[in-house]
């Protein structure tokens, strides 16, 4: 509780001048949506530009609670099983449609199908066996069974009027597939842009945002800007007024300049971490894997790097996860280059070949790490350069680098073929990701990098997904932790990924959402004169 | 070959004759030309298809990426998108459908592939179409006004080299640090208007025109020397005269001959270009198609470009014929 009454709230709600009505803003981002559609677009980068059209059942609070959005209010039965939303009475589609349970209880329909939504209709909407519109503002959701992050990901999927789903758009998404938020989309320019105007209607503002009624300017561009070095000349010269993603070398030119602005928010979900493959090679034997958390400095690799920009991470959720986030790890672990030397000694590891590499039965101690060219940003290939370099200089290990094209990198990662792979996940939040890293692969696992089938770890997980005690979770996450990374040393969490937004000291209330902490949509935003 | 060796062989004695053969033998070499084209597409439609089989990684995977994988997700994206009928059937299908001009639906972006391409393909034309007037004027300029001095030909050349080997990203971001950033004439993104496309046609255009520039002036050096050349001189015709009406034409030819390979590079780094500058266009969308997996759109591109380089190269020996009279096969040059 201390910690949410610290944490930074909008700063828009901070400024004491009045907001100005009017102007147009324009936005230079790093990523294009694949597709306008939020119910199908996975990527964590695009979900502020989405925001602004589509909005969700519930919103959430910085210390982890829920504020009512589009539902008034929410019930959970006492077995757990059942959900009922109360929603308002008051919000109307961008197509004129009004918004009811009816409407509501379509989405989770067509959710569930897998040719609409692929995938996704295999995460939370699969526990969904009934939603029910009982009136106009009543939707009962019944689950087969407990399955606690339901809430989280119930109240966080957009809802789309009943029309949308007959728009020829529909997988693309795009204007015809209209949301209830503050802005509608006006007009895409693939490759280019995304215009929005403002809704006048709007007046259903979640409890927690920085104004109620419509939204302070007339209309928001996103413009297209995949290098960072463009955003930043762009935003230098006045070309945009607000830019996302920016790289740590190019951070100082926005910090204390005064005609900038510059702030940062870290991700929640998975730090940005090596995972040891426990089925395949040397790391099959703990005691490498153990070697290698013990043999890498991190704490400086990370300062050097980044220039003191990113923050080492020590768990398996980064500490922006509010939720779930257990800091009693922090310290229990780290560099020791004697003990990584000792592991491998008894590991059998114990000579030596002529580039100083360690060997056993003539065999070098080599760890492949397999890098996805797809989430190489950030400097991660200097990184792992440095992390090679401390391996090898500390312990004698050789980590080899590939980095990899998407079809290879799925190949491998199905195959199993591979002695590392580093990644970090943003979206899945509520201690989903927690499932989707450690159950076995065949059980939801579908990121299990460490390929562990570990039965004590499926075991928590289940018990830990069938109660709604939050505390009882925390602790069990805990234990996981503790266990995955101290006792099996499963993975090597290098640093916590964030995000960045440098905007022209004239834009007010730019800022991150309370919880999930990506840059929040254009709401709160308005421009001084 | 052929058609022209028959019409040289034919070019008969009587005006009429060898007006009427001529137009039979240009009939069949259009023939022959679209012919050939149409097979070099098909070859290019089968040859995008196997390789992008052959490439790792199973669509389906792709499309599923990290989400959860359960049977009955996969069974629905191999019938969504026809993956659970055999290897053959499915390019049999696809050809056909090509045929009604079907390029069908995009894995990733969800959208039709015909309206997707002809969406991005105007911007990708103005830029290209742009860079190219850059590189073809850069040249010409170039050309004309150095060749054969000494001095200037030094500065010229060093310049050139100099564009030739600077990489576009790198020519791109220092023209948007000087002339966007820092003297604030141009914008930096976008289709939005001429102003906008006056840097990335620069970037693009600047290197393919400093190679130009270098065939351009071997060949008019060349020219120049040439007895020709001092007869004109000696008709008291000015140098730059001499260059523009007589040289030109003669040193015209292997630049020509460059055209298909400006194509081919104007195609490939219209790529970088696009993602610097933040330009919509074709080919930002063929690069994540590739590194996507996703067959229809890279398909339909490759078509396209076979297209193009087909049209383009049947033009270019049009152009031969007009600026060579030695190839025409009813001149007497030819007919020796």
């Amino acid at each position: 509780m201390a910690l949410a009454a610290a944490a930074p709230v909008r700063v828009g709600a901070q400024t004491k001048t009045a907001p100005v009505k009017g102007g147009a803003l324009t936005w230079g981002v790093e990523t294009e949506p694949n597709t306008l559609n939020p119910h199908l677009n996975g990527q964590a980068k695009a979900k502020l530009i989405l925001r602004n059209a589509y909005e969700t059942l519930l919103a959430r609070t910085p210390d982890g609670g829920y504020v009512p959005w589009l539902a008034k209010d929410y019930a959970i039965s006492e077995d757990g099983r059942t959900y009922t939303f109360t929603l308002r009475d008051d919000v109307t589609f961008h197509d004129g449609e009004k918004l009811d349970a009816a409407a509501v209880a379509l989405n989770f329909a067509k959710l569930k199908e897998p040719t609409y939504s692929g995938s996704i209709s295999a995460g939370h909407v699969s526990h969904v066996t009934e939603a029910i519109a009982v009136d106009a503002r009543t939707l009962v959701l019944r689950l087969s069974r407990v399955y606690a992050p339901f809430l989280d990901g119930a109240a966080g999927i957009e809802i789309l009027s009943p029309k949308s789903f007959a728009s020829a758009q529909l997988k693309a998404g795009g204007p015809e597939i209209a949301g209830t938020g503050p802005f509608r989309i006006e007009r895409y320019v693939k490759g280019q842009e995304i215009r929005f105007v403002r809704n006048p209607a709007y007046n259903w503002a979640p409890a927690n945002a920085g104004h109620q009624g419509p939204a302070y300017l007339d209309n928001v561009t996103y413009r297209f800007l995949p290098e960072a070095a463009v955003r930043t000349g762009a935003l230098s010269s006045g070309q945009v007024d607000v830019i996302e993603g920016i790289s740590g070398n190019d951070a100082g030119l926005f910090k204390d300049n005064p005609e900038f602005t510059y702030q940062s928010a870290l991700n929640t979900g998975t730090p940005y971490t090596l995972y040891l493959n426990v089925a395949q090679g040397p790391s099959e034997d703990v005691r490498v894997r153990q070697a290698v958390l013990a043999a890498v400095d991190v704490e400086r690799v990370i300062r050097s790097v980044y220039r003191g920009e990113r923050q080492r991470a020590w768990g398996i959720l980064t500490p922006a996860d509010t939720d779930f986030y257990d800091r009693s790890i922090e310290g229990s672990y780290g560099f020791d280059p004697k003990r990584a030397n000792q592991l491998l000694d008894e590991a059998g590891w114990n000579s030596r070949d002529a580039e100083g590499f360690r060997t056993k039965n003539g065999k070098r101690l080599t760890i492949e790490i397999v890098q996805s060219q797809a989430t190489l940003r950030d400097q991660r290939d200097i990184l792992l350069q440095a992390v090679q370099a401390q391996a090898r200089q500390n312990a004698g290990l050789d980590l080899v680098l590939r980095y990899v094209d998407a079809g290879t990198y799925t190949t491998r990662q199905n195959d199993g073929q591979y002695g590392i792979i580093p990644n970090s996940t943003t979206t899945q939040e509520n201690g989903v990701t927690i499932y989707f890293h450690y159950l076995p692969r065949d059980k939801g696992g579908s990121i299990n990098y460490s390929r562990t089938e570990a039965p004590e770890i499926s075991a928590w997980l289940d018990e830990a997904a069938s109660t709604l005690d939050a505390k009882k979770r925390f602790e069990i996450y805990g234990r996981l932790q503790r266990f995955t990374l101290l006792e099996q040393a499963y993975g090597l969490p290098l640093y916590v990924p964030d995000d960045q937004i440098a905007a022209s000291a004239r834009v007010k209330g730019v800022g991150f959402r309370p919880f999930k902490r990506l840059p929040e949509n254009a709401y709160d935003i308005w421009l001084q004169s | 070959m052929d058609s022209q060796n028959t019409s040289a062989i034919s070019s008969a004695p009587t005006f009429f004759a060898s007006h009427r053969l001529r137009r039979n033998g240009l009939a069949a070499q259009i023939a022959g030309r679209i012919g050939s084209g149409m097979l070099v597409l098909w070859a290019a439609v089968t040859l995008s298809f196997v390789s992008l089989q052959l490439a790792p990684g199973d669509i389906v995977s792709l499309l599923i990426g990290e989400q959860l994988r359960t049977p009955e997700v996969e069974a629905a994206i191999r019938a969504e998108w026809g993956l659970d009928e055999p290897l053959l059937s499915q390019y049999l299908s696809y050809l056909t459908r090509i045929l009604h001009g079907d390029f069908g639906r995009s894995y990733i972006l969800q959208t039709e592939v015909s309206q997707l391409v002809l969406s991005q393909i105007l911007p990708t034309l103005k830029l290209t179409t742009a860079a190219l007037f850059v590189a073809i004027i850069f040249g010409l300029v170039s050309a004309v006004l150095t060749a054969g001095r000494r001095i200037p030909r030094g500065i010229a050349g060093a310049l050139e080299l100099t564009l030739v080997s600077t990489p576009s990203f790198w020519l791109g971001i220092l023209l948007l640090y000087l002339f966007s950033f820092t003297l604030k004439l141009f914008p930096v993104s976008g289709d939005r208007s001429f102003s906008a496309l006056v840097l990335p046609a620069l970037a693009l255009g600047l290197p393919l025109g400093a190679v130009v520039g270098q065939v351009l002036r071997q060949g008019l050096e060349r020219a120049l020397e040439e007895p020709f050349a001092l007869t004109v001189r000696s008709w008291g015709t000015s140098g730059l005269v001499l260059r523009l009406r007589h040289g030109l034409r003669h040193a015209a030819l292997p630049a020509v001959t460059l055209t298909g390979w400006l194509v081919g590079s104007l195609l490939s780094g219209a790529v970088i270009t696009e993602s610097v500058f933040g330009r919509p266009g074709l080919g930002r969308v063929t690069v994540e198609a590739v590194l996507g997996h996703d067959l229809p759109v890279v398909l339909a591109v490759a078509i396209l470009s076979a297209f193009v380089y087909v049209t383009l190269s049947t033009l270019v020996d049009v152009l031969y014929l007009w600026l060579d009279p030695r190839l025409r096969s009813d001149s007497p040059e030819a007919a020796r």
